[in-house]
């Protein structure tokens, strides 16, 4: 099983929802409406199925914000900003989110992957 | 003028059935459920084997944090939100009284506790609301948009009748005018058998299971596990008539006390107990003349059986009201035996029947009125009792104005 597909049991199982509403495109919180809950449910079956360390503020990009004003009030840039506190998305990714702030929640289940992808290579 | 409360919907979940024609029909042609447990050949239950909450509530993510008792709380409420075809504004003015158990089932949450070491990997986030008693309020709640006043009651076998009984009182006291009050409990787990055996509560159910509740035998020598879950509309009397609502019954009186005498024996005068009935009783603006039957708590332990058989003894002296035991069909339910048992006593009341107590072949007390043979009966007011670990006492009358 890929990470994509391990990602979407879990996300089915915690949302009870079905596999196939689920890409690496689709929206955690603004399409699969997950909660502050869920998405500590998440982390832990992450730590569990992959057997890695899961920072809860960088999966789940809670500073993104935050670190946009940083750059902005410290005259950064932007993408160099967040390419140094996110390091596991690739700048084609954070051009894409940089881009889309104003839609809502950004994070998507492909950010997931890349998360578990470098924690399991740092392993 | 007094506020009457009655009751216009039922969702319920028994091994008897889902519906109250199915409850009759599954009494007439004693279909019951009862089996070893696949934990213990020496202990009979009375499971409801291949219930899903899914098939009642729908999807719901929070189901993650449901032990099985709180599933059947939620299941059963949701079945009597839908029956109720009430409209969304009374929804989120209705009130939500519920009995709830502990969840016993630590070797099941629990696997592999070693050392007292529980932090697993896979353990949840939030493990620990498959704990905490409100759980079950919590999601019905959200499911169902309801947002009035709220009381989850852990006062252990007595629990869901009591949350009835405040419920009604709520309403007959004007601060609300209506309210889905019940309860769901399960005890069939590993750890709860365990805990019943040590106890000595249970029955010895080495024999046919089907024959190991037996209430108000002389051989009676424990109670057999079941579960469910049961919930009611409870509702203002002109309220209901106002929407056309159809009436099941009206709770015309409660009452409710504690032993303080002992962790899980009945005080065995029945002193306190037969406070509860009497309050209820006075309540209702009745005399015991006016109950014609009686739903027992008969658990089919030695104490329970013996201490309620005396106080109905003493309460209605040679007129005893038919007495009925629905421990013997589906075992007991632990916190939601109550809003369970009031199922059936409502499809008892629905079609003028009195089902036999099963098992009962030489009733441990003479001149009781013990229904041994089913009969076609209508019942006029029928006194629900329960009395829990604990000490805890509870009893509710149900008057049947379905044909008023």
């Amino acid at each position: 099983m890929d990470i994509l597909e391990e990602i979407t049991e879990i996300l089915a199982e915690i949302l009870d929802i079905e596999n196939n509403n689920i890409s690496p495109e689709t929206y955690l919180i603004r399409e699969l409406g997950a909660e502050s809950i869920d998405l500590l449910e998440l982390a832990v079956a992450l730590n569990s199925r992959f057997k890695i360390d899961v920072n809860d503020d960088e999966i789940f990009l809670r500073k993104l914000r935050q670190y946009v004003t940083e750059a902005e009030q410290q005259d950064k840039d932007i993408l160099q900003y967040l390419a140094e506190k996110l390091p596991f998305l690739m700048h084609k990714r954070l051009e894409e989110i940089i881009a889309d702030l104003e839609g809502g929640p950004t994070l998507r289940v492909k950010d997931l992957i890349s998360y578990v992808e470098r924690q399991r290579d740092g392993n | 003028m007094q506020r009457r409360v009655v009751i216009t919907s039922i969702g319920v979940i028994s091994s008897l059935g889902f519906t109250l024609e199915e409850i009759l029909n599954n009494l007439k042609n004693e279909n019951t459920s009862f089996e070893k447990s696949i934990f213990d050949d020496e202990v009979a239950v009375s499971p409801i084997n291949g219930f899903d909450v899914k098939d009642f509530a729908g999807h719901f993510k929070d189901k993650r944090y449901l032990n099985r008792g709180a599933q059947f709380c939620v299941a059963s409420a949701i079945e009597a939100v839908k029956k109720a075809g009430i409209a969304k504004k009374s929804l989120a003015e209705a009130g939500l009284f519920l009995g709830t158990g502990p969840n016993l089932d630590i070797g099941g949450e629990f696997p592999d506790v070693k050392e007292g070491e529980i932090d697993r990997k896979d353990l949840m986030a939030l493990w620990m609301l498959k704990f905490l008693p409100n759980t079950a309020a919590s999601v019905i709640a959200i499911l169902a948009g309801i947002h009035g006043e709220n009381q989850t009651l852990t006062t252990a076998c007595s629990a869901s009748l009591q949350a009835i009984g405040e419920a009604f009182r709520k309403i007959k006291n004007g601060y609300i005018d209506l309210a889905f009050a019940g309860g769901g409990d399960s005890r069939l787990s590993k750890s709860s058998i365990l805990a019943y055996k040590k106890a000595h509560v249970l029955c010895d159910g080495t024999g046919k299971p089907e024959r190991a509740s037996r209430p108000f035998d002389r051989s009676r020598n424990g109670f057999v596990p079941g579960e469910g879950g049961a919930f009611f509309l409870l509702e203002e009397l002109q309220h209901a008539q106002k929407r056309g609502a159809v009436i099941y019954g009206e709770i015309c009186g409660y009452g409710a006390s504690i032993d303080g005498y002992s962790m899980t024996a009945p005080e065995p005068e029945g002193i306190w107990a037969e406070g509860s009935v009497n309050a209820a009783l006075q309540e209702a603006g009745l005399a015991p003349s006016d109950i014609n039957v009686i739903s027992s708590h008969g658990t089919g332990t030695l104490l329970n059986d013996s201490m309620e058989a005396d106080l109905i003894d003493r309460v209605y002296g040679k007129r005893s009201p038919f007495i009925i035991a629905v421990k013997s069909w589906i075992g007991h339910i632990a916190a939601a035996c109550g809003a369970v048992e009031l199922a059936i006593c409502l499809a008892c009341m629905k079609y003028s029947y009195l089902p036999k107590i099963k098992n009962l072949d030489e009733p441990c007390h003479a001149g009781l009125n013990f229904v041994r043979e089913e009969q076609s009966y209508p019942i006029r007011n029928i006194l629900l009792e329960n009395f829990g670990f604990g000490g805890q006492n509870s009893v509710l009358i149900i008057k049947n104005i379905v044909t008023l």
